[in-house]
């Protein structure tokens, strides 16, 4: 028995790929296939042009899945919607509500103390947050708008990716399943997920979080798995010779010396965002996207740059809030150079 | 050397592959498609008349109006099979004056747009003109959760003429009160929308327009506005075209009416249908016309039949037709046929 173990997979496999095949043929409108079955094999026109009714029909029941999800869970998807939309509009409202200062009072009062008071930092990121109305004034709104949705995404993502990055850093079952899935959101295109997003949620602000999520959550969960991997074996074995739990090991040692990591992911979640909100504006969700896209479809280069630069503006106030963020913590967790044994 | 072997070899295999490629280049026509499917079907017909019948290269180039027809006054795209020429009268009347376009005649005759409700909706409310939606109790039913209070009608996207056609209609109708123009960012986001609102039941209130696809599927009424009158229009577009060019504070009272039961047009780029060699491809696209019926046929299949593949359409249209044999000379007709 143990001598055929190997072929069982490919067998497996290739069972499949015939059930596949018959499927196929069996599915296909008469019109596309042979009058008999048998003909396939006396004219071999077929080898041509790939044959019409050698189609995997996958269409018809993704469509079907999909009208059944729309009526079957309408209420559980109205529900997160409405949480997330409430989330959304109570944040965006208090923000916009506020005089446009103390808005930039906070964010400074937010990078200084995020960078460790830098002082550096906080006079670069202030400017940049200035420049966001002082570039035009409507677009002060709109890129809260933006960041309030930025944030909500960052935060499901956080309270979702770390999670399961530490899940696959202990589990190599749970990686291997993971990994496919990940690279399956990382690789599909935006639309595919942003239409159906409109179907289920609505025009608006809640398909994009959706999308962020969908678009922004893998390398947060990427590099906290690798972070936590590339905690030394000695430090934690030494940890385990103290007698320390598995979970104390984890959240006294492990997550701690992997925090520096974590940061990266939570950076580069934040600029994903950021890089589908934009993209967003083409389901209806209001923010300094729609600028860029007006902009291009009235062929207005001035306007479609002017937007982008506000972007960028706000890449670089997130980035160096995150990022300097995580360089503070990467300082506590790395030993002090002056300190000699 | 081994490696120089293969290195000439796939160079000549390129090359081969160039030739075989440029061979029937004959002519090269560039057509120009948009982002909805009325518009998809018009190219893909034609665009296998030309390429069967004229034996011409087609390339078509999709994108949203706006680049698509800039690329057009810029002679860049050749020919575009669906001009929603009154939602674009100044772009075009100016471009036609500069001499950068010609146009070819109707392509669609009476196709109409405005805004629609949901029948169910419009029913039990008894919805039938703009006049009977401006009630807030009306405004709720169509909710936007992001504008509290107000109702949202999702409108054209912001890039299209009808999306401040529609601003300034709803500031004159008095529905700017109650509703939010919405820009669903896309053409196949306003699509969703209102599929979306169908397949959960809930109410809807929408920009729209035929000949499309999914107006077959879906049971949606035209509100009635105030008749249609030229000088009416023409007041308004003047202020339309300003809140284009300077932004939406320059509104000043006007007056508004129904969008007229428009035709759609053909058009094509001067430097194009001023080439001799392309008279044969112009004369055909000049005598090209689907009532919308047809159309609505043809987009009908698109959706259930078809899979989702235009060439298909396109063969079926002219396989199922033969209204297209007298747009082209007899021998092009045959050779359209035998390529079925």
């Amino acid at each position: 028995m143990k001598k055929y173990k190997k072929f069982i997979k490919p067998f497996v496999l290739s069972i499949l790929f015939i059930f596949f095949i018959i499927i196929s043929y069996r599915s296909a409108k008469p019109r596309y296939k042979p009058e008999n079955f048998t003909d396939i094999f006396n004219d071999f026109s077929w080898l041509g042009n790939w044959p019409k009714w050698l189609d995997f029909p996958l269409m018809q029941p993704l469509n079907s899945g999909f009208d059944w999800l729309i009526v079957k869970y309408g209420l559980f998807f109205e529900g997160i919607n409405n949480f997330l939309l409430g989330l959304y509009t109570s944040m965006k409202n208090s923000l916009v509500g506020l005089p446009w200062p103390i808005v930039i009072a906070i964010v400074i009062f937010i990078t200084y103390f995020a960078s460790g008071r830098k002082t550096n930092t906080t006079v670069m990121v202030a400017f940049c947050t200035f420049f966001l109305g002082f570039l035009s004034p409507r677009y002060w709104d709109k890129c809260i708008m933006t960041t309030c949705i930025v944030l909500i995404g960052m935060l499901l993502c956080i309270v979702v990716g770390i999670p399961i990055g530490i899940a696959m850093a202990r589990n190599k079952k749970v990686r291997n399943a993971l990994l496919p899935i990940l690279d399956l959101m990382q690789t599909i295109p935006s639309f595919c997920y942003l239409i159906p997003g409109i179907l289920l949620f609505g025009l608006g602000a809640v398909p994009a979080i959706i999308a962020i999520f969908v678009y922004a959550v893998p390398p947060l969960i990427r590099l906290t798995d690798l972070g936590i991997r590339l905690v030394d074996k000695e430090v934690i074995e030494a940890s385990e010779a103290f007698g320390a739990s598995k979970r104390q090991t984890l959240l006294g040692v492990q997550i701690p010396l992997a925090l520096p990591n974590i940061m990266q992911g939570v950076n580069q979640c934040t600029m994903m965002s950021l890089a589908m909100v934009v993209i967003a504006s083409m389901i209806g969700t209001r923010g300094i996207g729609d600028e860029v896209l007006l902009g291009l479809q009235q062929l207005n280069v001035g306007m479609a740059t002017e937007a982008g630069i506000a972007i960028v503006l706000l890449a670089i106030i997130f980035d160096r809030i995150t990022q300097s963020y995580g360089e503070k913590i990467q300082e506590r967790t790395q030993p002090k150079k002056e300190i000699k044994f | 050397m081994k490696f120089l072997r293969n290195l000439i070899l796939s160079f000549v295999f390129v090359g081969a592959m160039s030739l075989t490629t440029s061979a029937n280049a004959g002519c090269k026509v560039h057509l120009g498609d948009f982002d909805w499917d009325s518009a998809n079907i018009h190219t893909a017909i034609a665009g296998y008349i030309i390429e069967k019948g004229y034996g011409c290269e087609v390339e078509s180039t999709k994108g949203s109006t706006t680049p698509i027809m800039a690329a057009l006054f810029d002679q860049q795209i050749d020919i575009i099979t669906e001009v929603w020429r009154d939602n674009l009268v100044q772009l075009i009347e100016d471009n036609l004056a500069k001499g950068n376009i010609i146009e070819l005649g109707v392509n669609t005759p009476s196709s109409t747009q405005g805004f629609y409700v949901d029948k169910p909706t419009a029913d039990k409310y008894g919805l039938k003109s703009v006049d009977d939606m401006k009630s807030p109790e009306i405004a709720k039913l169509f909710a936007d959760p992001e504008a509290p209070g107000k109702g949202r009608m999702t409108s054209c996207i912001s890039g299209w003429t009808c999306y401040t056609i529609n601003l300034v209609k709803h500031k004159v109708y008095g529905l700017d009160k109650y509703y939010t123009n919405f820009d669903p960012g896309s053409g196949g986001a306003l699509d969703a929308a209102i599929a979306g609102g169908f397949k959960k039941g809930k109410p809807v209130f929408s920009y729209y327009w035929t000949p499309t696809g999914l107006m077959g599927k879906v049971d949606l009424v035209k509100l009635e506005e105030p008749k249609y009158d030229q000088a009416c229009w023409d007041e308004m577009t003047k202020v339309v075209e300003d809140i284009k060019a300077n932004g939406p504070d320059v509104y000043k009272d006007t007056c508004a009416c129904e969008y007229v039961n428009m035709s759609l047009t053909k058009a094509a780029s001067t430097k194009f249908a001023n080439n001799a060699a392309n008279k044969p491809i112009i004369d055909f696209i000049k005598n090209y016309s689907i009532p919308t019926a047809d159309v609505n046929k043809s987009l009908a299949f698109y959706m259930d039949e078809s899979g989702g593949d235009m060439e298909e359409t396109a063969k079926n249209f002219l396989s199922s037709n033969n209204m297209w044999e007298s747009w082209v000379p007899s021998d092009v007709a045959s050779k359209v046929k035998a390529s079925l």
